[in-house]
């Protein structure tokens, strides 16, 4: 089991009041799984979505990923995790401006302690991989878009993650763009990617192959798409 | 790997705000300058000491004849006192343990002539021990020996000044000048001491280039004072073996001193080693004080990149979020931007170190301040400037590292 995740709850202290962002969540996502988690705003997805990507900690329950507790773990672990087996995609791509898109990509891997040739040539392979080959040396104020969100998927990708986290991949960017970064995730997904989605569009959800929706702090539905012929 | 990473990026830092970096950097830069050029105005002050203070010989006790009014000279000796003279240093040679040479002089100011020149100077009646007691260096001809001692021989041994205001560039050595009425023959001439700025007990400030060396024996017989009641000898020189039993020494000859001279106390004794000690003591606080000023400015420029970093930190929210995100540790952020401020106080300690450097040259070669560059103080402002980095940089580090990567990754 790559996720298993255990009676969690998570709460906040607001202004001295209590919000319980996560109430009691039992959730398991499979090895090469494509999971978009749903919600409106305020419902819990983010929290949902920062423990997963061990950003943050539950305040109850368990996070198991390989098996491992990692509610349980402490700082410079979970540096350690979100570095080898979380690969972020953020909603506004979160690049470095000042660098070069390569050395965007490199980025985890000198966090990783890799040596500098493996470096240059992984981060040439993950931007070979996103269709970027020929914009390493473009800093993402020169690019568009859809590239600046080829870039953060191939940082995502460089350190061949357990999962790729994405937080509304598609929000900052038009239709089309958006459409072609999602058959970017299909392609990955095929290539035995785990892709979790964070959104709160339907019609990218649609792309996952479960939806997990989620109200209130509590899972609302967990289904398979209907579209999917078959998992597992 | 990080290293190169933080380096990397802190020089990226310096570079995309050029003017910001500078004006942070000025701090240090002013700083680390004028530790160095304090410093070396120290250094410079002390090694002028020293070298002063060597002239006169570190081994030496100096017996000086006091300067008196005519009434005065007439009291001392109606009380019996003869006023320094040969006799005295010969019983302190004969009786004082730990002496290893004791040289009489004798002196009278006069006008020194050659051919339409003339030259206000000092005749010194010297024994041939003299120059092994004191710095003394000939530039060219010899020194007075014992055989011009013993003959009684007319010769002379110029000071540079004297040499130069009445020879010019000729050779001096063989050539007659006439001293007061007597005609002596050039044996020597001496190099150029320093002057003599500053009056030490009873040996008033004065240019010893301007000194005329002849035999004693010479001098007292062809030579008289102005005032016949005048003493025999104006100073004794006594070299001791070693400088450690300098004080009982000079307890012992104030003893035989007193007791030749009927308790009249017509001498003072001048120890140039202890005075140059007592200087050195007064002049290590002053030195102390300037540095301490000079450091000062060194932590005012530390609080300045504090400031600096504590903005750039909060304005790189959203970046230390992304990577944190992305795998950085606490102690990676930390030494990013520790490495930062160090790096803005190794830049500012370099040009500091060129400042303070130049600044201090051209004290020496402009004003006639002596400065010395030790290279310990070079590199005690450089590490200090480092020092200040790693600590005013450390509290902007440690606020970038405790950020909450959910938090600063939102960051607007």
């Amino acid at each position: 089991m790559l996720i298993e995740i255990r009676n969690l709850s998570k709460k906040y202290v607001m202004d001295d009041v209590v919000v319980d962002a996560l109430k009691t969540i039992d959730l398991k996502i499979e090895q090469n799984e494509y999971v978009a988690i749903m919600g409106p705003s305020g419902s819990g997805k983010s929290t949902l979505m920062n423990i997963i990507g061990c950003l943050d900690t539950p305040t109850s329950g368990n996070f198991l990923f390989r098996d491992v507790d990692v509610s349980s773990l402490d700082d410079d672990t979970l540096s350690v995790m979100r570095n080898k087996e979380i690969g972020f995609v953020f909603q506004n791509f979160n690049l470095l401006a000042r660098m070069s898109s390569i050395h965007n990509v490199e980025l985890p891997l000198i966090y990783a302690g890799i040596h500098k040739a493996e470096r240059r040539e992984r981060a040439l392979k993950a931007m070979d991989r996103v269709g970027l080959g020929d914009r390493i040396n473009h800093k993402p104020s020169e690019l568009s878009g859809g590239q600046r969100q080829r870039v953060a998927i191939a940082r995502a990708l460089v350190t061949n993650p357990g999962i790729l986290l994405a937080d509304e991949p598609t929000g900052a960017l038009d239709s089309k763009t958006g459409d072609e970064i999602m058959e970017l995730f299909n392609k990955l997904h095929q290539e035995g990617n785990t892709i979790i989605l964070i959104t709160h569009e339907q019609e990218i959800a649609n792309h996952a192959h479960r939806t997990i929706f989620i109200k209130d702090g509590l899972i609302h539905s967990d289904k398979a798409n209907l579209k999917t012929k078959d998992i597992q | 790997m990080q290293y190169e990473e933080n380096i990397r990026v802190a020089l990226a830092g310096l570079t995309d705000h050029k003017f910001r970096s500078f004006l942070t950097m000025l701090g240090i830069i002013f700083g680390v300058a004028s530790v160095i050029s304090m410093l070396s105005i120290g250094e410079g002050a002390k090694r002028q000491a020293i070298a002063k203070y060597q002239d006169l010989g570190v081994n030496n006790i100096i017996i000086r004849d006091k300067q008196f009014t005519d009434q005065e000279l007439e009291e001392v000796r109606a009380k019996f006192s003869q006023g320094l003279s040969i006799t005295d240093a010969q019983v302190i040679k004969e009786v004082v343990p730990g002496v290893k040479r004791v040289a009489p002089q004798a002196e009278i100011n006069t006008d020194v002539k050659y051919t339409d020149k003339s030259s206000k100077s000092t005749i010194i009646g010297i024994t041939p021990d003299y120059i092994k007691m004191l710095n003394f260096q000939t530039d060219k001809g010899v020194f007075i020996n014992e055989d011009h001692y013993k003959r009684n021989l007319k010769v002379c041994v110029l000071g540079a000044g004297v040499a130069k205001t009445l020879f010019q560039q000729q050779n001096a050595v063989g050539k007659m000048v006439k001293v007061d009425d007597q005609w002596l023959e050039v044996i020597g001439v001496l190099k150029s001491k320093a002057v003599f700025t500053e009056t030490v007990g009873e040996l008033a400030s004065r240019d010893l280039n301007t000194d005329i060396y002849v035999p004693l024996t010479t001098f007292l017989n062809r030579f008289s004072q102005e005032n016949v009641l005048a003493s025999q000898v104006q100073q004794i020189t006594v070299q001791v073996e070693s400088s450690e039993k300098l004080m009982e020494i000079a307890d012992l000859i104030r003893g035989i001193l007193i007791r030749h001279h009927f308790n009249n106390v017509d001498y003072s004794l001048v120890i140039p080693y202890e005075l140059l000690k007592q200087e050195e003591k007064e002049r290590q606080i002053y030195n102390f004080l300037l540095g301490a000023i000079a450091a000062i400015s060194l932590v005012v420029g530390g609080i300045g990149i504090m400031n600096i970093m504590l903005a750039t930190v909060m304005e790189r929210t959203r970046e230390i979020g992304i990577r944190r995100a992305i795998g950085a540790k606490k102690s990676d952020i930390m030494s990013q931007f520790v490495t930062e401020a160090v790096a803005i106080s190794i830049t500012g300690g370099i040009i500091g170190v060129i400042l303070g450097v130049s600044l201090s040259l051209t004290i020496s070669l402009f004003t006639d301040v002596t400065t010395f560059i030790r290279p310990y103080s070079v590199f005690i402002a450089f590490g200090f400037s480092v020092l200040v980095g790693i600590s005013f940089g450390y509290l902007p580090a440690k606020n970038a590292a405790n950020l909450k990567p959910i938090d600063s990754i939102r960051y607007e």
